[in-house]
C-alpha cells in the first residue's frame, strides 16, 4: 500500500507541439532540447524536485519514446525513490477499451487511479512546454492559506497581447471572477500559465461530470475552470513575475535559447538553490582549439570548436569545424559543423551534419531549421525560415 | 567469459605532488577539466565487464571515499557486487597507513573471501589510462601464467628513483624486477597492475604478511621470481599512460590533453570515462571574452583571455584577467587585471584583481585550496 501524499504532480506532456515544426516530427516537445544542455521538461521536473514534490506523473501520448528513455527511471532529478517518483503514463486499454487522450482534463481523468493511489489532498497540474522557475510549494501555501478549490498561476502580459491569451478577471484580493479565453476587448492582462493547483476532491468531482458531458472538450482552460467559475467554487489567481517563456514555436524556442546570451541573464540559471536538473552526457570539458574564436557564446561538454562561432549555443559533443562560422544559431547535441560552413539564424537538431561550404540561414528572416540527423550535403544554401527533413530536396 | 573483480590500491607516496595530495589521495585528484585520477581506472575496469571493484583506501581518504559514494555514476550501486570502499582498519597495529599493498590486501580478506569472482586484478591507483583489460584477460589465460603483469614501453613513464621497471625472457616472462633503483636499466616499466587467481592472491597475502613483507614487486613478486616458484609473465600496454607522481607529471598530463590526437586516445567513445555529475550551467564566453588552446568545463564564465588551460567548473575569468598555461580547479577566480602564468590553481582560489603570478615552466606554482593571493 502507497503511503499518503499531501500533493502530486501531474505534467502533461503529450502534445504534439505542432507550431515547432520538424523539430517535433520524431519527438515529443518536452524532450526538445534547450539551452546547450536541458531539454525542456527539465524545467517542470526540476521545479518538483526544488519545491519538494517527489511523486510526479508524466502524461506522454505523442512520439513518447526519445521522452520515455530520456526520464528512464528519474534518477536525474532525484525522482527514482521508493514511495513515490516519476511514473511515465502513456495512454493505457482499461477492460475492453481504451482511447487515447482526448484532451488535458480527459488525459487527467483517464489516470485518476493512479492519483488515488496517494490519496492526495491537493494535485498540481503542470504542462511540459515552458521554461520558467518556480516554487511550487509556495503556490501551494497560498492556495491552502486562501481555502480555494483552485489556484491559477498567472503572470501579467503587455496589454497589446493579452488577446492572445486565457485572462483571468480578478478581484483586488486575488480571487478570480470570470475567466475569458482569448477576449477581444480583456479586462485585465492577467495570462494564465496552464500550472494549476485543485483540492483534489473539488477537481475529481469536476472530472467526472465533465466526462459525462459529449459535448464537452475536455480541456482544463475550456470546461473545467469555467464549470467550476459557475458553481461559484473558490478560485484564486496566483501571481507569478519571474522568467517564463513559452517555447511552442520555433521562434520563440530560438529566442528563449539567445535569452540565455543576455546579459544579465533574465533568469538566473546560476543559482545553487534552484539547480535546473538534467542527465548529463558525461563527455570530457569541451575543447577550443588554436585558431578558434569564441564570443558570446554557451558552449557545454564534449565539444570541439576549431572554427568561429558567435551569439551562439552549442550543445553536448558539437564539433565545429576549422572555417564553420557561425552566429546567433542554436546547434543540437551531437551535430557537426563542416569545414567553411556557414550558418545564421538557425537551429540545428540533434546529429545533424551541415556540409562544408554550406551556407544555413540569413542575417534576418525567420529561423531556418535543419532537422533531427539530416545529413546536408556540401556547398547547398537553406534560406531563412525554410525547414530540411530527410525528404527534402536541394 | 571470465568473472573479473577489481581491487585498487590506494594512498601511495605523494610528497612530490606537494600542496596538491595534502588533503586528498592521488587517486581523488582532480584532473582534466572534471575528473579525478581514479576516474580513469574505475571506468577502465568498468568497461571490462567488472561488477565488484574494492578500493582500498588509507590516510587522507575523505575525499576519495566522498567522490566514489556508492558507485552509482560508474553503475556500481546495485544489489549485486558493486563498489566497496575498503576504509582501513584502525587497530593497535594499523593506525591509517599501510606500510605496503599487502597489507592493505590482509587487511581485507574478509572482502577477498566475500568475493565470488574467479580472477582479480589489483592496481595501483596513480598511473592514467584507458583500457579494459580484455586483452590483457586472454593474454593471462592463453599463456596459463599464475600472475600477469602490465607494463609499458613508454619512455616517459621512466624516471630515476621512482618506479618499477621489469626485464622478460623472449617467452614474455619475467626475469628480473627492480625496484626505485637510482636509474633504471630497463625499458619496460610496471604499471603496477597486475592479473592472478583470487585464491591464489589470498593464499599468496597471507604468507607474505606471515613473513613480514609489504611491497608487492619488491617483497613479493621478485622473490617469486628469483626462486621460480610462480609463472609471472607481461602484458604489454601501447595506449597512452600517464604517471601522476609529481607536480611536474600532473601538469605534463594536462597540457597533453590539450593536443586532440593525444586526447582522442584518452578519451574513446566505446570506453567512455565515467564521473560525478553537478549539474551546471554550459560555460559562458563574452563578448570581449579570447581563448584559444584550452579545455574548458561547464559552469565556467569567461570574459578574459585564455591560453592553453586547462578549466574546471565553474572557473570565472574577469574582463582584462589573463590566464595561460594553467590549470585552474573548480571555483577558481581570477579577477580583474590579474595575469597568472604556468600556475595550478587548487579548488576555490582567488587571486585578486593586478596580482601577477608567473611560475617558471619546469616547476609550476601551486596554490592550495581556498586561498586568495
Amino acid at each position: 500500500m502507497l503511503r499518503k501524499k499531501t500533493c502530486i504532480a501531474m505534467l502533461l506532456a503529450g502534445g504534439q507541439g505542432s507550431r515547432l515544426g520538424i523539430l517535433t516530427k520524431n519527438v515529443a516537445k518536452p524532450a526538445v532540447p534547450y539551452g546547450g544542455k536541458y531539454r525542456i521538461i527539465d524545467f517542470p521536473l526540476s521545479n518538483c524536485t526544488n519545491s519538494g514534490i517527489d511523486t510526479v506523473g508524466v502524461l506522454t501520448q505523442y512520439q513518447p519514446l526519445e521522452l520515455n528513455a530520456y526520464i528512464g527511471s528519474g534518477a536525474p532529478w532525484d525522482l527514482d525513490i521508493s514511495n513515490g517518483g516519476v511514473f511515465v503514463l502513456p495512454p493505457y486499454q482499461k477492460g475492453k477499451s481504451g482511447e487515447w487522450y482526448r484532451g488535458t482534463a480527459n488525459a487527467i481523468y483517464q489516470n485518476m487511479a493512479f492519483i488515488e493511489q496517494y490519496h492526495p489532498d491537493y494535485v498540481l497540474i503542470l504542462s511540459g512546454d515552458h521554461i520558467y522557475k518556480m516554487d511550487y510549494n509556495a503556490m501551494l501555501d497560498y492556495h491552502i492559506s486562501h481555502g480555494a478549490d483552485a489556484t491559477i498561476a498567472v503572470r501579467e502580459v503587455p496589454w497589446e497581447e493579452a488577446s492572445r491569451f486565457g485572462i483571468m478577471n480578478t478581484d483586488p484580493d486575488g480571487t478570480i471572477v470570470e475567466f475569458e479565453e482569448k477576449p477581444q476587448n480583456p479586462k485585465s492582462n492577467k495570462a494564465s500559465m496552464g500550472v494549476y493547483i485543485f483540492t483534489w476532491e473539488k477537481l475529481r468531482h469536476y472530472l467526472t461530470e465533465d466526462e459525462a458531458d459529449k459535448n464537452s472538450s475536455n480541456d482544463f482552460g475550456k470546461n473545467i475552470i469555467p464549470n467550476m467559475l459557475r458553481d461559484k467554487q473558490v478560485l484564486v489567481a496566483y501571481d507569478f513575475n519571474g522568467y517564463w517563456k513559452d517555447v511552442g514555436t520555433i521562434e520563440s524556442l530560438w529566442e528563449a535559447n539567445m535569452d540565455l546570451i543576455d546579459n544579465p541573464m533574465p533568469m538566473n540559471m546560476h543559482d545553487k538553490n534552484w539547480r535546473i536538473y538534467s542527465k548529463n552526457p558525461g563527455m570530457p570539458p569541451h575543447y577550443i582549439s588554436e585558431g578558434a574564436v569564441v564570443t558570446d557564446t554557451l558552449i557545454t561538454e564534449g565539444c570541439e570548436v576549431y572554427g568561429k562561432v558567435n551569439h551562439s549555443v552549442l550543445f553536448a559533443g558539437v564539433v565545429v569545424e576549422e572555417g564553420a562560422d557561425i552566429e546567433y544559431s542554436v546547434i543540437m547535441p551531437g551535430s557537426i559543423i563542416k569545414r567553411g560552413a556557414i550558418v545564421r539564424r538557425s537551429i540545428v537538431a540533434e546529429n545533424a551534419t551541415v556540409g562544408a561550404g554550406s551556407i544555413i540561414g540569413e542575417d534576418s528572416g525567420n529561423i531556418a531549421v535543419i532537422g533531427q540527423g539530416v545529413t546536408l550535403p556540401a556547398g547547398v544554401s537553406v534560406p531563412s525560415g525554410t525547414q530540411v527533413d530527410e525528404s527534402y530536396t536541394f | 567469459m571470465k568473472d573479473v573483480m577489481g581491487i585498487i590500491y590506494t594512498g601511495e607516496n605523494d610528497a612530490r605532488l606537494r600542496e596538491l595530495t595534502i588533503i586528498r589521495a592521488i587517486a581523488a585528484l582532480p584532473v582534466a577539466g572534471r575528473f579525478r585520477v581514479i576516474d580513469f581506472l574505475v571506468s577502465s575496469m568498468v568497461n571490462g565487464g567488472m561488477k565488484n571493484i574494492g578500493v582500498i583506501m588509507q590516510k587522507n581518504y575523505h575525499s576519495l571515499m566522498d567522490h566514489l559514494g556508492s558507485g552509482k555514476e560508474w553503475d556500481l550501486h546495485g544489489k549485486t557486487n558493486g563498489l566497496h570502499i575498503l576504509p582501513p582498519f584502525l587497530t593497535r597495529e594499523n593506525v591509517g597507513l599501510y606500510p605496503g599493498v599487502l597489507d592493505g590486501l590482509r587487511s581485507n580478506t574478509d572482502y577477498l573471501n566475500r568475493s565470488k569472482q574467479e580472477l582479480v586484478v589489483l592496481s595501483n591507483s596513480n598511473i592514467i589510462y584507458n583500457a579494459h583489460f580484455k586483452d590483457m584477460i586472454a593474454f593471462y589465460e592463453n599463456t596459463g601464467a599464475d600472475i600477469t603483469l602490465m607494463y609499458t614501453k613508454d619512455p616517459s613513464m621512466k624516471r630515476d628513483e621512482f618506479g618499477t621497471y621489469i626485464s622478460l625472457d623472449q617467452d614474455g616472462n619475467v626475469k628480473d624486477i627492480e625496484v626505485e633503483p637510482t636509474h633504471p636499466n630497463y625499458d619496460n616499466t610496471f604499471m603496477q597492475v597486475c592479473l592472478m587467481k583470487r585464491e591464489f592472491l589470498k593464499e599468496l597475502v597471507d604468507k607474505a604478511v606471515a613473513h613480514g613483507l609489504h611491497d608487492l614487486a619488491r617483497d613479493l613478486l621478485l622473490k617469486l621470481v628469483q626462486e621460480k616458484q610462480a609463472k609471472v609473465n607481461a602484458f604489454e600496454y601501447t595506449g597512452v599512460c600517464w604517471n601522476i607522481d609529481s607536480v611536474q607529471s600532473y601538469f605534463k598530463f594536462n597540457m597533453d590533453i590539450l593536443k586532440p590526437e593525444i586526447r582522442k586516445k584518452l578519451f574513446i567513445d566505446e570506453l567512455p570515462v565515467f564521473t560525478k555529475v553537478r549539474d551546471e550551467m554550459p560555460a559562458f564566453y563574452s563578448a570581449e571574452s579570447h581563448s584559444v588552446n584550452s579545455l574548458v568545463a561547464d559552469g565556467c564564465q569567461i570574459e578574459g583571455k585564455i591560453e592553453n588551460s586547462v578549466l574546471f567548473r565553474g572557473v570565472r575569468v574577469a574582463p582584462n584577467a589573463h590566464v595561460k598555461n594553467c590549470i585552474i580547479m573548480q571555483d577558481g577566480q581570477v579577477q580583474e587585471g590579474a595575469y597568472i602564468e604556468n600556475c595550478i590553481l587548487d579548488k576555490q582560489t582567488v587571486i585578486k584583481k593586478n596580482t601577477k603570478l608567473i611560475g617558471p615552466e619546469a616547476y609550476p606554482i601551486v596554490i592550495a585550496k581556498n586561498v586568495v593571493i
